[in-house]
């Protein structure tokens, strides 16, 4: 072959560069399962009235600084791992398949759990909007019914809601939040703007962490940026600073809105009024400013964005089953499609069973759905992503110390070692203020019982991982390689992806 | 009629021309299938995630023709996946044009909403339901199928169709299916599992 041929210009390379995501693509990706009315008005007031603790706006802050530190281990270690998106792909490759499994386990029960839980906070979030338009609402699962039927149908038809769609919403959604957070911030308590809940002190009380475990929830859809690996501008540059970008704007984000709520009621009165208002906290402090219109502009907004999150929750926790299936660790029917809309429709369908099984649950024996159903849920499976995290960051450690490929020690080892001791440290002391975290009493057994559904379900992946060994070699070998595991029989080396050739990306 | 044209006519089994199978997996199985047609000439070879030409005498199809003109052109690019994604993208139009060069479908423009979309309407319903017909029946039979028909079943089944071309069969034939795929020579079994593999992770990325 003659050298010219590298240099003229290439038809595959041109055709397949159009479509490849930059930087502001994947972060409005990533944003868009953020939600950021839901955690606002949803995760942190809650927070604030259970936990009672201050230090949410720094747990934001601290938790972002620990994710940033993750993700630099995490991104390097994306180029490399078919099935990036899924943390069980790295804990697989790095610590081993039986404990992928496990891994995986715990992320089904994780993202299923964050997908519920949302069930029960479109109820109250519709309320307010309900009465205006109809003067009266129905019971909150009347409501749920509704928005689970919708995700249902949508996640059969494979309707990821448009970008454009959510592109706006996101961008309205921030403008009005940062609206509310100027309103309170103008009119703070008492006439002065007391930064007392940003004080590090705050972090260091019974309860802490807790509003770790919380912050860990607001930032739960981050890990989604390196899907893109393969298909954006420049792998090296494009998925890291979309990463660390989104990380930055969530907890810019977050942190400001959650501490300007302090301002506005008195950081000593936060926990009372979320106590008393729940989640119309924050509607009813831009009430007291802004009018009636931005009110109900901000109530529209939180409905639309808990479906929002609803959709995207679905759909990742689809795409897990899904890609489980591919690799036959699930029964091999949640690896089929709809072949008309390409919808994983058996996992689609599943998530969509236990959703209705729980709102039925709920409804049934009358258990209050903000509270026990949204919360519960939400920083349940928050806890879980955050297990996930810390074993991704030992996986990474793991995965570039025998892998002998180019990267820099900060990148294989110092970052992820950080970011390892630090979760190791949120879990530990998440564990010990789980009591705090729920909102239950420090003898209650949900305080051990929730947090121990993780350890289980892990143990079990991995014995089942250990009996697919010996039984199915077959199976075994897929392992971790989610879609890519079709083609494990024919790769030179099991557990590498297919090559990609560096001409076909730029 | 060449395996692309087979899979075209079973994804588009309606009296309209209409899908029966969401556009990437059909892209991604029709470019699997006009990969497999140069393999099946023994013009290209698969191996190690690599396409590899092996023979750059012009086959006699316009088609192949083309597609063996572009892997020897731009040889920079072998990996099957890259190539599979690429040819992905137009391979419907592609093989539909064949199709209609051929008599079998006839091109139709419509305008709706001010977008012209093009789609392959049957010129004799019997021809163009065929081939999903004669892959059941094949199955049906004790005595194993010819390797371009192996390979398209597999093919078939990488995109997620295996239902809709058996859904009257017994369990025997869903048992055939299963033996067949790995007893295809080595090239086209890799063949179908990379195309396999493209389909999940389009539905993976989902997304934007």
């Amino acid at each position: 072959m003659p050298p010219t041929t590298l240099e003229r210009p290439s038809n595959v390379s041109d055709a397949l560069a159009r479509g490849r995501l930059g930087v502001p693509s994947v972060i409005f990706f990533v944003l868009s399962a953020a939600a950021p009315f839901t955690v606002i008005a949803g995760v942190v007031t809650t927070g604030y009235a259970v936990t009672g603790v201050t230090g949410i706006p720094l747990a934001f802050l601290a938790v972002a600084a620990v994710l940033v530190l993750f993700s630099v281990g995490y991104v390097a270690m994306a180029r490399r791992v078919a099935n990036a998106g899924a943390f069980y792909a790295y804990i697989s490759r790095g610590l081993g398949r039986p404990a992928g499994v496990g891994a995986a386990w715990v992320a089904l029960i994780a993202y299923n759990a964050l997908q519920v839980g949302l069930y029960g906070t479109i109820g109250i979030a519709a309320e307010p909007v309900l009465d205006r338009l109809f003067g009266g609402h129905p019971h909150w699962w009347v409501v749920a019914l509704v928005a689970w039927a919708l995700v249902g149908v949508l996640g059969l038809l494979r309707v990821d809601i448009n970008g454009l769609v959510l592109a706006v919403l996101l961008i309205t959604e921030i403008a009005v939040i940062v609206v509310y957070d100027l309103a309170q911030l103008t009119h703070p308590a008492g006439g002065a703007v007391s930064v007392a809940a940003l004080s590090p002190e705050n972090l260091v009380v019974p309860g802490a962490g807790a509003v770790l475990v919380l912050a860990i929830t607001g930032f739960v859809g981050f890990e989604s940026s390196v899907v893109f690996s393969e298909e954006s501008k420049d792998p090296r540059r494009t998925v890291p600073m979309a990463t660390y970008l989104s990380i930055a704007i969530i907890a810019a984000l977050y942190a400001l809105s959650s501490w300007t709520m302090t301002v506005a009621t008195g950081p000593d009165r936060i926990a009372e009024r979320a106590g008393e208002d729940s989640v119309l906290l924050i509607f009813n402090l831009a009430g007291e400013h802004l009018g009636d219109t931005a009110v109900l502009i901000g109530q529209a907004l939180f409905v639309t964005s808990v479906l929002a999150a609803m959709i995207s929750f679905h759909n990742t926790t689809a795409r897990y089953a899904f890609a489980l299936g591919r690799e036959r660790v699930l029964p091999a029917a949640f690896g089929q499609t709809s072949p008309r809309t390409g919808s994983p429709r058996v996992a689609s369908l599943a998530q969509t069973v236990l959703g209705l099984v729980v709102i039925v649950l709920y409804a049934v024996n009358g258990w209050d759905p903000v509270l026990q159903l949204f919360y519960w849920a939400g920083t349940g499976g928050g806890f879980g992503v955050l297990l996930l995290i810390a074993a991704t960051s030992v996986a990474v450690i793991s995965f570039f110390a025998r892998q002998r490929v180019p990267e820099t020690l900060w990148r294989r080892a110092i970052a992820p070692g950080l970011a390892a001791v630090a979760l190791a440290v949120i879990i530990v002391v998440a564990l010990d203020n789980f009591a705090n975290l729920l909102g239950v009493a420090p003898d209650s057994p949900l305080r051990w019982a929730i947090p121990a559904v993780y350890p289980v379900a892990a143990l079990l992946g991995l014995l089942w991982g250990l009996v697919l060994r010996r039984s199915r070699p077959d199976v075994y070998a897929r392992i971790g390689l989610g879609a890519e595991s079709a083609a494990a029989a024919v790769l030179p080396e099991p557990g590498q992806p297919a090559p990609v050739e560096a001409g076909a990306r730029r | 009629m060449l395996i692309a044209d087979e899979f075209f006519l079973i994804a588009h089994n309606d009296s309209r021309g209409k899908a029966r199978l969401h556009p990437s997996a059909t892209g991604l199985g029709l470019a699997g299938a006009l990969l497999g047609e140069l393999v099946l000439f023994g013009q290209i070879t698969v191996s190690g995630g690599l396409v590899t030409v092996v023979d750059r005498r012009p086959p006699a199809d316009a088609l192949a023709h083309t597609v063996l003109d572009q892997l020897i052109g731009e040889s920079q690019h072998q990996s099957v996946r890259t190539w599979l994604s690429f040819l992905a993208q137009s391979a419907t139009t592609s093989v539909g044009e064949r199709l209609a060069r051929a008599g079998v479908l006839r091109r139709q423009e419509s305008r709706r909403l001010l977008r012209t979309s093009v789609s392959y309407v049957p010129i004799d319903l019997n021809v163009v339901a065929w081939p999903a017909t004669r892959l059941r029946a094949l199955l049906d039979r004790p005595d194993p199928p010819g390797v371009p028909d192996a390979a398209l079943l597999g093919l078939v089944s990488a995109a997620g169709l295996t239902r809709e071309v058996l859904w009257s069969a017994g369990p025997r034939a869903h048992h055939r299916l299963a033996v067949l795929i790995p007893a295809l020579p080595a090239p086209l079994r890799e063949l179908v599992a990379h195309t396999e593999a493209a389909v999940g992770a389009a539905v993976l990325r989902g997304g934007p």
